[in-house]
């Protein structure tokens, strides 16, 4: 490492989609002591990336030694006939290319955390192509940046103070020379910090948007309002956006998990190209855990799709609504769950937990969480960006290099290495 | 694993050493291609099967972002090809812009060894590292994208030759590339500001740079390093009927940089059949007047030699445009009407970038479609010096490079063409010579445009594109005798042939027979390290501290690929720049 013994500089952090990588974090023997620069729950992660810890694989609660961990698991695997591979989303890319091996060699279902987060955003851009962004492009030219159905005071800390809030090129005085817009349905943290907030009905994000596009277009509208706007000031919105010089429409799971889903997309995907007639914008999912963007990006370079991949011909397909986890779990069509870096028992609906109870369970994680209270097979990892390095993907696109700073518990290893482990004693079973 | 090799009986086309179509026994040790192989050597009887070097192909988007985002937006394009695992390979989708495993396999299942990937955003190298990882069963290489760079504008700006090369030679080193690309230079930047340039002189915003100081600039600053791969040009104006004039003229403006080393060519004119369309006499520079550059284009290419260029043949069908051009993709999006899904990705200090990705369907019943396909075989069928060309699809602009068979039935067979002159719109006919053209490529003609010369206009002709003692043993064996089967009465043959060859060996080892892959082999990455002197050295480093400390959304030190990524697959040359004084 270049760093000086003890102090690491340029860490990014492996929270959420920002992967800002400004953190310096200090290091006193096997104890991180600070994290300057990094956002409230980037302290929390680095400070606290020991507590709550996984220590000991356990298989039916009981300790054992890891290869009698991964034996068991590897037992799971062989015996299933339906394997559903879940999380990859808040771990290294490394890991990811080895769960798509794993898939590929039992035939299984490999799928990722966007099938519950912004996987409408996808199938948005499977109608339409995609205007992307990128966070240095938008530090330097954007004069308007509006954020639809996102909290980032909230779910991004440093996504307004540290990339949009800043100076570029182009703008000088990101106060006087930037406007922040918000739409959302209710006032939030950020909805206090923006420098407009356009507060519309719940449910007529659709509505609002095709309003827009039409009122872009020049089109007249009979209507005296649309999701509680008034048409004239929808109007002022529309022409706003068609004289802004360079445009940015950052959104969150508020339009895309809301009445509406995926057409909500599809419709702003085209409110971005039509307003490419007129001036330059481009558009940006906030994507949440740190590492969700590089899960569809190695999942679409080896199996050729983003998520909600199957394996069962032998052969990638893809089919959401069918092999996603939420949608396998609920019709009871998986017969065992190999969890990695996530947390469905926390986090999907109860029909899908209700049913996980009643299949084996394989978890990967640093930490205790919901699922490690379900799962036959608990197996602690290694914190990637902590404690392992690898890569990881921005919510724009970027590639970073992630970070180890610390060792990790005795015995502890990443995730990437279990997955081999379990590949390596699979090949033998199959063979 | 065999480390010695006797491929005997073979009938061999090899160019580059002057072989042509002899009967002649090929010997293999460790890799590489030598005068006799040891007497435990493996011997394989190749019957009188016809024998090439492994495919060059300098120009096909294999890997990075842009295609990652035509996939994940277009999956119906993949849905129906798959490529199933087998007990030593990996699966994928085969469709016409496969995943990654299969990319590697498809190609070796052709007979090609060595890809370049000709549009690296040098801040996204970390993802292609990645992903090369995943390719089996080649020789890669990648062209890091310099032109639309506001550094590459500041050095442009203040005239600036040696700092421009450090840089590129700092980012080849840092990112592992192998040359230098030029896309639409200025233009890519404009459209940052919704713009484009078309002239030479245009203004490009915010800086006192234009088409002619970056392209020249560039151009001057390879030399400079002494780069084995001159600089690899997508001009202005791409696909712009009318176009092919003002190609020339950037060609033109290119004359006057002065080649460093032996090579006499100082650029690379990419993907000729989108830069070289013509217009009907007395007609407008629009789609409805198109007409065959091919011509124009081949009197200008006969008498000017200080360029290569490849093809870019559209072929018909589904296929995925995809540049570094984001105006371009814009205004092919606004051709269809706004109909076809537009997809464009800025890069963060390409600054700006923006490539762009448009869904495509080449319809030979469409006039203008069948224009730009006529123009540029007309273009390949009428040049003189084929050591200076080789043939390309643009992967997966054109077409996919599957096609590539379909591409070498149309140079090889007037009878091909007259079928497919049939088969495509009247203006193919009408507004090109190509029905009248007798010429015909041989095999020796296809294995001088697919290895040969796309090696040697790469610069890595010591080791690739021929079969020559000390060159990699990179070998295909195509299952026929050249000496029994007439081609060129027998398209079909053509099709069957180079589709699959009997057998596929990169460095030695066998990855294929009969189109079926038997070995997953790890690829090699082939890089490029110009060494600089210690000042200029020092120079470039603290300039770009402070440029990329300012201008990127990331931490200066967290842009070079760490080695981690890229020991065990990267094969630098290190070439000595220290000559370009600070």
């Amino acid at each position: 490492m270049t760093e000086v013994k003890d102090i690491f500089k340029d860490v990014p952090c492996t929270f959420c989609g920002c992967l800002c990588d400004d953190i310096i974090i200090e290091v006193d023997g096997n104890r991180i002591i600070k994290n300057t620069n990094g956002c409230a729950i980037s302290k929390e992660r680095f400070l606290g990336h020991a507590e709550n810890r996984c220590l000991k694989p356990t298989v039916n609660g009981k300790s054992v030694p890891l290869e009698k961990a991964v034996e068991r698991a590897v037992e799971i695997i062989a015996s299933s006939k339906r394997l559903l591979i879940y999380g990859l989303s808040s771990t290294e890319n490394d890991a990811q290319r080895e769960a798509y091996r794993l898939a590929e060699l039992t035939g299984g279902v490999v799928d990722n955390t966007t099938s519950v987060c912004h996987g409408p955003t996808i199938l948005g851009a499977q109608e339409s192509g995609e205007a992307t962004a990128a966070l240095a492009e938008v530090r330097h030219r954007s004069d308007l940046v509006i954020y639809w159905g996102a909290n980032p005071a909230a779910a991004h800390p440093r996504h307004i103070p540290h990339y949009i809030r800043q100076p570029g090129e182009y703008i000088k005085d990101p106060k006087k020379d930037r406007q922040i817009w918000l739409v959302d349905v209710r006032t939030t943290t950020t909805s206090r910090m923006v420098d407009r907030f356009i507060r519309i009905e719940p449910g007529t994000d659709l509505e609002v948007i095709q309003t827009l596009r039409a009122l872009i277009r020049g089109n007249k509208l009979d209507v005296s309002e649309v999701g509680g706007i008034s048409i004239a000031d929808l109007e002022k919105m529309a022409t706003s956006m068609k004289t802004a010089k360079y445009g940015v429409l950052f959104f969150g799971l508020g339009l895309t998990q809301s009445y509406g889903r995926h057409r909500n997309i599809d419709a702003a995907l085209r409110l971005i190209q039509d307003l490419n007639a007129y001036t330059k914008w481009g558009l940006m999912p906030m994507r949440g855990h740190y590492n969700v963007s590089g899960a569809n990006k190695t999942s679409t370079w080896v199996t050729g799709y983003p998520y909600a991949v199957d394996f069962a011909r032998g052969y990638p397909r893809f089919q959401p609504g069918e092999y996603t986890a939420v949608d396998m779990l609920a019709r009871g069509d998986a017969d065992a769950l190999l969890n990695i870096a996530a947390d469905p028992v926390a986090h999907f609906p109860r029909e899908a937990v209700a049913y996980l109870a009643k299949i084996p369970v394989i978890n990967i994680d640093p930490k205790i969480n919901m699922t490690s209270k379900i799962a036959e097979v608990n197996i602690p990892a290694a914190i990637a960006g902590i404690e392992c390095d690898g890569a990881a993907t921005r919510m724009d696109g970027l590639p970073l290099y992630l970070r180890k700073v610390i060792d990790p518990p005795e015995g502890v290893i990443p995730d990437r290495d279990i997955l081999r482990m379990m590949i390596k004693s699979l090949e033998k079973v199959i063979k | 694993m065999t480390g010695h090799l006797v491929l005997k009986n073979g009938i061999v086309f090899d160019p580059m050493n002057g072989v042509e179509g002899e009967a002649m026994d090929i010997c293999v040790s460790n890799g590489k291609i030598v005068e006799k192989a040891p007497n435990n050597a493996k011997v394989i009887d190749l019957k009188g099967n016809m024998v090439m070097a492994g495919g060059v192909d300098p120009h096909s988007h294999i890997l990075g972002s842009k295609l990652n985002v035509a996939r994940v937006t277009s999956p119906e394009v993949n849905r129906h090809h798959p490529y199933p695992a087998t007990s030593k390979t990996r699966s994928g989708v085969a469709g016409i812009i496969p995943s990654s495993y299969a990319t590697g396999f498809l190609y070796s299942t052709m007979g090609y060894t060595t890809v370049i990937e000709p549009a690296l955003p040098a801040t996204k190298a970390l993802g292609a590292w990645e992903e090369i990882d995943d390719i089996p069963g080649l020789d890669i290489g990648m062209l890091p994208l310099f032109c639309n760079s506001m550094i590459s504008f500041k050095y442009i700006e203040d005239d600036d030759i040696s700092g421009l090369a450090a840089y590129i030679a700092w980012t080849l080193k840092k990112v592992g590339g192998l040359g230098v690309k030029v896309v639409n230079p200025g233009g890519t930047y404009a459209w940052a500001y919704g713009k484009n340039v078309c002239g030479l002189d245009d203004e490009v915003p915010e800086w006192d740079v234009t088409p002619r100081t970056i392209m020249t600039g560039l151009a001057n600053a390879v030399q400079e390093l002494g780069l084995p791969h001159q600089m690899h040009f997508h001009p202005n104006n791409l696909g712009k009927p009318g176009n092919v004039y003002t190609t020339m003229q950037q060609l033109d403006t290119l004359k006057g940089t002065k080649p460093s080393g032996k090579k006499k060519e100082v650029v690379h004119l990419t993907h000729m059949a989108f830069d070289c369309l013509g217009v009907v006499e007395e007609g407008m520079a629009n789609w409805k007047d198109v007409a065959s550059g091919g011509l124009i284009f081949a009197d200008y290419y006969n008498k000017n030699t200080h360029f290569t260029t490849d093809l870019g043949q559209i072929t018909f069908g589904q296929s995925m445009t995809m540049t570094g051009d984001g105006p371009f993709q814009h205004s092919l999006y606004l051709l269809t009407g706004g109909k076809a899904k537009w997809s464009n990705i800025p890069v963060d200090v390409e600054l700006p970038g923006g490539a762009g990705i448009v869904p495509f369907t080449f319809e030979p019943k469409s006039p203008a479609n069948a224009v730009q396909w006529v123009g540029s075989l007309e273009f390949a069928l009428s040049i003189k010096d084929l050591w200076r060309f080789f043939l390309s699809t643009d992967h997966p602009n054109g077409g996919p490079f599957l096609k590539y068979p379909l591409l070498i039935s149309w140079l090889m067979s007037k009878k091909q063409r007259e079928y497919w002159l049939e088969k495509v719109h009247k203006f193919a006919s009408e507004r090109s010579t190509l029905a009248e053209i007798e010429r015909e490529y041989s095999l020796n003609d296809i294995a001088i445009t697919t290895r040969a010369a796309p090696a040697k206009i790469l610069g890595v002709e010591r080791t690739k594109g021929h079969l020559g003692i000390g060159a990699d043993a990179d070998i295909a064996v195509y299952g026929f005798n050249p000496e029994k089967t007439d081609l060129a009465n027998n398209p079909d043959l053509i099709l069957k042939y180079f589709t699959q060859t009997k057998f596929t060996f990169k460095g030695g080892q066998q990855v294929s027979k009969n189109g079926i892959v038997g070995k997953q082999l790890s690829s090699r990455v082939i890089s490029v390290h110009p060494e600089l002197n210690e000042d200029l050295s020092k120079r470039i480093d603290s300039e770009l501290e402070d440029m990329m400390g300012r201008w990127f959304s990331h931490s200066f030190s967290n842009y070079p690929v760490p080695m981690r990524y890229r020991q065990h697959l990267e094969m630098p040359t290190v070439i000595d720049s220290t000559a370009i004084q600070a």
